[in-house]
């Protein structure tokens, strides 16, 4: 992997407080990286000291080899969508876009023309002459993406760009600013607290927590093979069942459901403490127990109904279970009622951390 | 309610009903309805080198005192506004103080003060005098604005290439512009308005307009006087209009200087 954007140890401390311990990450050139994580997980902050608003304690900042550090903000080259976007007010549109071609020394009637180009490529021709406040929030979000890129920055920096929008034009712009990310092959970070928006759209994604990279992968290995027990409970719904090895080819128990089959992907050792993952959509629902899968006896207490499909929570004895299931299949069972859940070995998933 | 509302209206602009009318009387002092008019205060005011003087003193205290006052404001309000530092909230209440203080105390004190420095009766001595009692007003208009500032709009510039002293100049300063109009007009004004630290301090020799009315009202009730107030009256007004003309002349203006977008653009 050659490697593009390197994080190489970043520490930073706001007197004993560490906002962030050691973050190591590289970043390949073209890749949409998404750094997901709670608010206070020091996502936001890595974003600034790669912006250089803010100075690492420790650690440096390395694109194609050579450090940023001693460069300040307008030296590096960065495009920035901020969540508010940031437009400047007295500006409109087109002179908005303009502005980091003028900076660079580009002459009014060229660097317009470009910007217009670039209004035009996200999909917002003829608006130009508008002032920000005549635009709408998902217009305004598209002028900003315009402004970060008509420059050629080497880095594309998204600071949950689409928290201020509702939730369709929201996945409007998710398709649209992975679009035009494809287009250019501009190497992006975005930053979200949104796991839906980071799972469509990321190539990778890193996942932040008390200033620690917790784990960093596609979408889909964070989704079915996370490596904590915060990543297991923060991407997706999750039950997470505690319990021990009693094999350590594939049996753990738990007091409630007893012994569990599971095919293991790491060593573990007998009489180990640790999670057990099983997602609620691999979890059948059943009027009788099912043969060939692990059986449990479940205390339906709430149906959440989606119409598509229906959440069900209950209990096996004192553990609280989830099951996702088609709508069609919710109707045979009712609030307060037992019934039978199963799941194949390969549903379980064991988290050692 | 409305009625109310309506006397109120009456009460506040009377005044301003009364005092137009009388600028165009033609009686010998003050009096109203007037007997007759005509425009013989105008000339009068506008000839009488005992009235332009102190009007000519009055706009250059005033232009001195916002110079000055913005030249101090500025600064500080950025500091203020920005940074977190030792004795912060001192320095903030400082800023404010001559507004607490009655003005009469206040000219005692600079009549005093001034006096030792030989200061009394220049203009130097007036328009420091009047920088004290505007910086507050200003500092209040000024630092509000700056509050309401969002700071990414400087971190957007400067991840676009400016460097600080662009930025300064091409997003702080423009965006900041209605806010730092607003504070150095309420310095100027301040400082026109002002009569009472003036009728201790300017004397003859930087006698400022409303020292003369003043005087002049006390003496002889003269109706020049009810020229002047017209007169700035219709200033005000013109004041408060023009920034709104401007701004709708500016628009229109700005959009069709832009060059018109190629071809492939549309």
């Amino acid at each position: 992997m050659d490697q593009y954007l390197q994080l190489n140890g970043i520490t930073k401390k706001y007197g004993d407080f560490t906002a962030l311990a050691k973050v190591k990450l590289d970043i390949r050139k073209g890749e949409f990286v998404t750094f997901l994580g709670p608010s206070g997980s020091g996502k936001t902050t890595t974003l600034m000291i790669i912006a250089g608003f803010e100075k690492a304690t420790a650690g440096d900042v390395l694109v194609e080899g050579r450090s940023l550090s001693g460069l300040a903000p307008h030296e590096r080259n960065i495009g920035i969508v901020f969540q508010n976007y940031a437009l400047f007010p007295h500006k409109t549109a087109v002179e908005n876009v303009y502005f980091p071609l003028q900076m660079r020394g580009i002459k009014r009637t060229e660097g317009l023309g470009k910007a217009a180009e670039m209004l035009e490529l996200v999909g917002l021709r003829g608006l130009g002459q508008r002032y920000p406040k005549e635009l709408s929030g998902g217009q305004q979000q598209r002028v900003a993406l315009a402004r970060a890129l008509v420059f050629e920055p080497s880095l594309l920096l998204l600071d949950e760009p689409l928290g201020a929008l509702d939730k369709n034009l929201r996945e409007q712009m998710q398709i649209e600013i992975k679009r035009i990310q494809r287009t250019l092959g501009v190497t992006t970070i975005f930053v979200t607290h949104d796991q839906s928006e980071a799972m469509s759209m990321s190539d990778r994604i890193v996942v932040f927590e008390k200033g620690e990279i917790q784990q960093a992968a596609t979408p889909l290995e964070i989704y079915h093979r996370p490596r904590t027990r915060f990543v297991a409970g923060f991407i997706g719904e999750s039950n997470l069942i505690p319990a021990r090895i009693t094999d350590a080819a594939g049996k753990a128990e738990n007091p409630a459901l007893g012994t569990c089959d599971f095919t293991p992907v790491e060593t573990l050792s007998q009489g180990q403490d640790v999670t057990l993952l099983i997602r609620p959509e691999h979890i059948r629902l059943s009027r009788k127990p099912v043969e060939g899968r692990k059986n449990a006896a479940m205390q339906v207490e709430t149906i959440v109904n989606y119409g598509d499909n229906a959440l069900v929570i209950g209990r096996v004895g004192d553990l609280p279970m989830r099951v996702r299931v088609l709508g069609a299949d919710v109707v045979i069972i009712q609030e307060g009622e037992e019934c039978c859940i199963s799941w194949l070995p390969e549903a379980v998933f064991v988290i050692s951390r | 309610m409305r009625l109310v509302g309506i006397a109120v209206v009456i009460f506040i602009a009377a005044p301003l009903v009364i005092v137009v009318p009388m600028s165009f009387s033609d009686a010998r002092s003050l009096q109203f309805p007037p007997p007759g008019y005509w425009l013989g205060y105008y000339q009068a005011y506008f000839t009488d080198v005992s009235w332009l003087r102190p009007t000519w003193n009055s706009i250059i205290i005033a232009a001195a005192t916002t110079v000055l006052t913005m030249a101090l404001v500025v600064p500080a309000c950025f500091a203020l506004v920005r940074h977190r530092f030792k004795g912060k909230s001192i320095a903030d209440l400082m800023m404010l103080m001559p507004l607490a203080v009655p003005h009469i105390v206040i000219a005692v004190g600079y009549y005093s003060f001034l006096g030792d420095l030989r200061l009394v009766h220049t203009h130097l001595g007036v328009v420091l005098a009047h920088t004290c009692l505007s910086v507050p007003i200003a500092f209040l208009v000024l630092s509000a604005n700056l509050k309401g500032f969002d700071r990414n709009l400087e971190r957007a510039a400067q991840s676009l290439g400016a460097s600080p002293v662009q930025t300064f100049l091409h997003v702080t300063l423009p965006i900041l512009r209605p806010g730092l109009v607003i504070s150095a007009l309420f310095a100027f004004i301040q400082s026109f308005d002002e009569t009472v630290v003036a009728i201790f301090i300017s004397g003859r020799d930087a006698e400022t307009l409303p020292r003369k009315m003043f005087d002049s009202i006390r003496q002889e009730a003269d109706p020049v006087i009810a020229v002047i107030s017209t007169l700035l009256f219709v200033a005000v007004l013109l004041a408060v209009i023009a920034p709104f003309a401007w701004r709708g002349i500016r628009s229109r203006f700005a959009r069709t200087a832009l060059p018109a977008p190629s071809p492939a653009g549309r």
